[in-house]
């Protein structure tokens, strides 16, 4: 019986509670808080999620109460946050306390209540996004543009007072780039965004946190376009342009290969060759030499006896001169025995002086007083040789600048004696280096007498000139000349050249004409071919050529020597700066003393060739 | 730790007393403190120096108490028995803006100090017994440590903003009293979990409170509410 009643009264209960549920009247279910975020530190919601639903309406109630009070209240506010939300105003807001809540839902079948939840709003801070996100480029002139970025906090946020303290966070990236690039601002409202890819389009956003909470929500998109910068569009200029001057390159080319040689001349105009005015060139392959050379305007060539004129212009000898020269110089050195020797009666040589009688007299001028004066330009005088075809005042003048020292103590500027017209000797050029190519009287009072630089450059230029015809060989004598003068570093020297010629050619030479009392040595030029050569002066013998220059001697002083070996003059060259390595003092000294033993000696004579020993001049004037 | 006997306090006056008369140029307060070389530290630089050490002590503490809770107590509803255990909580301290802007600056600035000072100890001891503890958990100790040094600091700092803007304050020496050594030594490990975690949880709190109002105060005093 009981088993029955047992029985009976659990199928009841079963019948009753399907039946309920057929119906879907329950009580709701346990409703849960899931969410309480405060945006400003002075209000704060809390949302919950409902549980099983009943069927039936459901009454939802949170009620609280705070840490340290027993009073339980409940939600002011189910509205502003929205459906299952509690909203705390203000006047319910305590930081550094604990809430503890819960939600009640009710319905006709019964409640249920949520479990507690316990929440300080000092941990559930969440601000809302920053607010009017801008963004704009901006290029300033002399930089690359940049973004500028600039936003607003949130509203409801109390900044000022420092109740609330926000940081600021942004991301952007290009449209479709795939990750976004992160900047922290810290508490500045506003960014700079210096690294852009020009020509895209951005996509910007920003949000912020309190100094202890959640970061908020992203602000919405904002997007930008970054103008094209034409710095980055060059690439795309430069390749058009590459592409265009190939185009051209190529035009000119195509222009080039058709025109041919026409074009190559257009731009490369052939080099024209030497012309002569007159010149038929056809002649040359004739053979016709003279005419060809009469259209040159080459008269003397080849040589004639013209010859004489071009080489003769350096030196002068003036008879007048030497004799007073040697009249002077017979006072005041007695001892002097060689005199007699300079005095050349030679009359055919290319003196050109007055000594030659067919040249002007008006080259005889008195030597000047002032024996330092070697070169005066200004006393040259051409010497009016019909013949001569060329002249040589313009070396004499030329040269003036170039004498420093020098100064024509012997009156004219020497110019190259002329050719005798009677000469037909085309050898027959010698140089004379007359006048006193004096050296001031220095302590030294070392005599020489040289060739100055100016009568070197004359020399020198008709050289060159002897050398535009061939077949004459000029020799070139020049004696070194002696320091003599204490200011005077530069001792005189006559230029010497080596004759490039061969001795085919007779030589000239020089030989000492006269020495006049202060020591100025007059060379005359000496012909050795001439067999009707004038008597030298002095002794004959003891004739030796001094082709050598056997030392220098202290104040540069030259010593020559004999050379027998040598059949012509050796032309040497040396400047009063340059010692001859070569050249030993013993010889020096030992030619020194052939030539003090006689003073006749000093002339002496190799092979025709008659050369002048300034050493003994050194020791004559002693 | 009892400021009011230490020598700190002579010492300090001296310095103050005697950098004050050294420093005679400073604008807009004259302030040296320390005796440093240069005697041109603002109320503005203490000011920065004491929020940043505030801040500080406080993400120092909250990661303290997140790793302790984590470790030890999550879960468990030790929450529920944290309410009303903080010592600091005699302190009628501001807990909305409202409240923190109608009290006076004097009084907050003592009110902060006499936190700070009631935190020493309390801090001293959690040293101690977390270095004490076995399997000691490094990184809890060692930011116990650093938050204790660092607020020793933020002390100093307080003491020196607070001779400056109200010179002629009295020496208040009140500050709420921690007690809960024993609870830190309780045999039961619930208890003592509890114990900690009701320490950790307040110190957070606190920490908080301070960085909050010292911003407040900055704002206030510096900025002239214009932050």
């Amino acid at each position: 019986m009981k088993e029955n009643v047992a029985s009976a009264t659990i199928f009841t209960l079963l019948l009753f509670l399907n039946t309920c549920l057929l119906n879907g009247q329950l009580p709701p279910g346990k409703p849960e808080i899931f969410k309480c975020r405060s945006p400003n530190k002075e209000t704060f919601t809390c949302w919950w999620r409902p549980g099983t639903d009943g069927g039936l309406p459901t009454n939802y109630s949170l009620t609280y109460h705070r840490e340290g009070e027993t009073l339980m209240h409940e939600c002011p506010d189910y509205i502003t946050g929205g459906p299952n939300s509690c909203h705390f105003g203000k006047q319910y807001t305590s930081m550094w306390r604990t809430y503890i809540m819960m939600v009640n839902a009710t319905n006709q079948m019964g409640s249920s209540f949520s479990d507690e939840l316990y929440v300080d709003v000092t941990y559930i801070v969440q601000p809302d996004p920053p607010l009017e996100l801008a963004v704009e480029v901006k290029k300033p002139e002399d930089r690359k543009p940049y973004l500028w970025i600039k936003w607003s906090p949130p509203t409801l946020i109390d900044l000022k007072t420092g109740w609330f303290t926000l940081l600021y966070e942004i991301r952007l990236k290009p449209e479709k780039a795939a990750e976004w690039e992160i900047h922290f601002a810290g508490q500045q409202t506003e960014f700079k965004i210096l690294s852009l890819h020009p020509g895209q389009k951005y996509l910007v956003q920003v949000r912020c946190k309190p100094d202890h909470g959640y970061w908020s929500a992203w602000s919405p998109e904002t997007f930008i376009q970054i103008p094209s910068d034409f710095t980055m569009n060059d690439t795309t200029v430069w390749i058009s342009v590459a592409v265009l001057s190939a185009v051209i390159c190529l035009i000119i080319v195509w222009a080039v290969a058709l025109k041919g040689y026409s074009m190559v001349t257009c731009i490369f105009p052939p080099v024209p060759g030497p012309k002569i005015k007159g010149f038929d060139a056809h002649l040359l392959e004739k053979g016709k030499s003279e005419e060809l050379l009469s259209a040159l305007g080459c008269q003397d060539f080849p040589p004639t006896s013209d010859y004489e004129d071009l080489l003769v212009e350096y030196l002068e000898v003036d008879d007048s001169e030497d004799q007073h020269l040697m009249s002077v110089h017979s006072k005041e050195h007695p001892s002097q025995g060689m005199k007699p020797t300079y005095l050349d009666p030679d009359t055919d040589s290319g003196r050109g002086s007055c000594d030659s009688p067919s040249l002007l007299s008006e080259k005889c001028e008195e030597p000047q007083a002032n024996p330092s004066t070697f070169y005066d330009p200004e006393v040259i005088e051409k010497p009016e040789n019909p013949e001569t075809t060329h002249t040589w005042d313009p070396q004499c003048i030329s040269t003036e600048g170039k004498i420093p020292y020098f100064h024509a103590g012997g009156s004219k500027c020497s110019t190259w004696p002329l050719p005798q017209p009677s000469q037909h000797n085309p050898r027959s050029s010698y140089h004379n280096i007359t006048d006193v190519c004096e050296l001031a009287v220095g302590p030294a009072g070392a005599p020489a007498t040289l060739l100055n630089e100016a009568g070197k450059d004359a020399l020198k230029s008709s050289q060159t000139i002897k050398s535009r015809e061939e077949g004459k060989a000029t020799q070139q004598r020049e004696v070194e000349s002696f320091h003599s003068k204490t200011d005077q570093d530069t001792p005189w020297l006559l230029p010497q050249e080596k004759t490039p010629f061969g001795s085919a050619k007779p030589l000239d030479y020089v030989e000492i004409h006269k020495v006049n009392k202060d020591g100025a040595l007059s060379l005359l030029p000496k012909q050795r071919e001439n067999s009707s050569q004038p008597k030298k002066p002095g002794t004959p013998e003891n004739n030796k050529e001094y082709a050598k220059v056997s030392g220098v001697m202290d104040n540069n002083i030259l010593v020559l020597v004999p050379d027998p070996h040598s059949k012509n003059v050796a032309c040497f060259e040396e400047s009063a700066k340059e010692a001859p390595p070569s050249l030993e003092q013993n010889q020096a000294e030992k030619a020194l003393a052939n030539f003090t033993a006689t003073s006749s000696k000093c002339r002496l004579q190799l092979g025709g060739l008659d050369y002048l020993d300034p050493a003994c001049f050194t020791h004559s004037f002693h | 730790m009892n400021i009011k006997g230490s020598p700190w306090k002579g010492s300090l006056l001296l310095l103050l007393v005697s950098d004050l008369l050294l420093c005679q140029s400073v604008a807009p307060l004259p302030i040296c403190p320390g005796g440093a070389a240069r005697c041109q530290v603002t109320l503005g630089d203490l000011f920065d120096r004491a929020v940043v050490l505030s801040h500080y002590i406080h993400n120092l503490s909250s990661e303290m108490f997140s790793e302790f809770d984590k470790r030890y107590t999550h879960g468990r509803g030790f929450i529920t028995k944290a309410i009303n255990s903080c010592h600091t909580s005699s302190l009628a301290t501001p807990e909305d803006k409202e409240q923190a802007q109608q009290i006076n600056q004097k009084d907050f600035l003592s009110l902060i100090v006499s936190i700070l000072r009631s935190w020493n100890e309390p801090l001293y001891h959690l040293v101690t017994e977390v270095r004490g503890m076995q399997e000691a958990p490094e990184t809890i100790l060692s930011k116990a440590v650093e938050i204790e040094e660092q607020t020793k600091r933020l002390l100093e700092g307080m003491e020196l903003i607070v001779s400056q803007v109200h010179p002629e304050t009295k020496e208040n020496e009140i500050y709420p009293v921690w007690s809960g050594l024993p609870s830190l030594q309780m045999a039961d490990e619930e208890s003592r979990l509890s114990a900690y975690y009701n320490l950790l949880h307040c110190l957070r709190r606190d920490s908080h409170k301070i960085d909050n109002y010292l911003k407040l105060l900055k704002c206030r005093i510096i900025h002239n509410n214009n932050c």
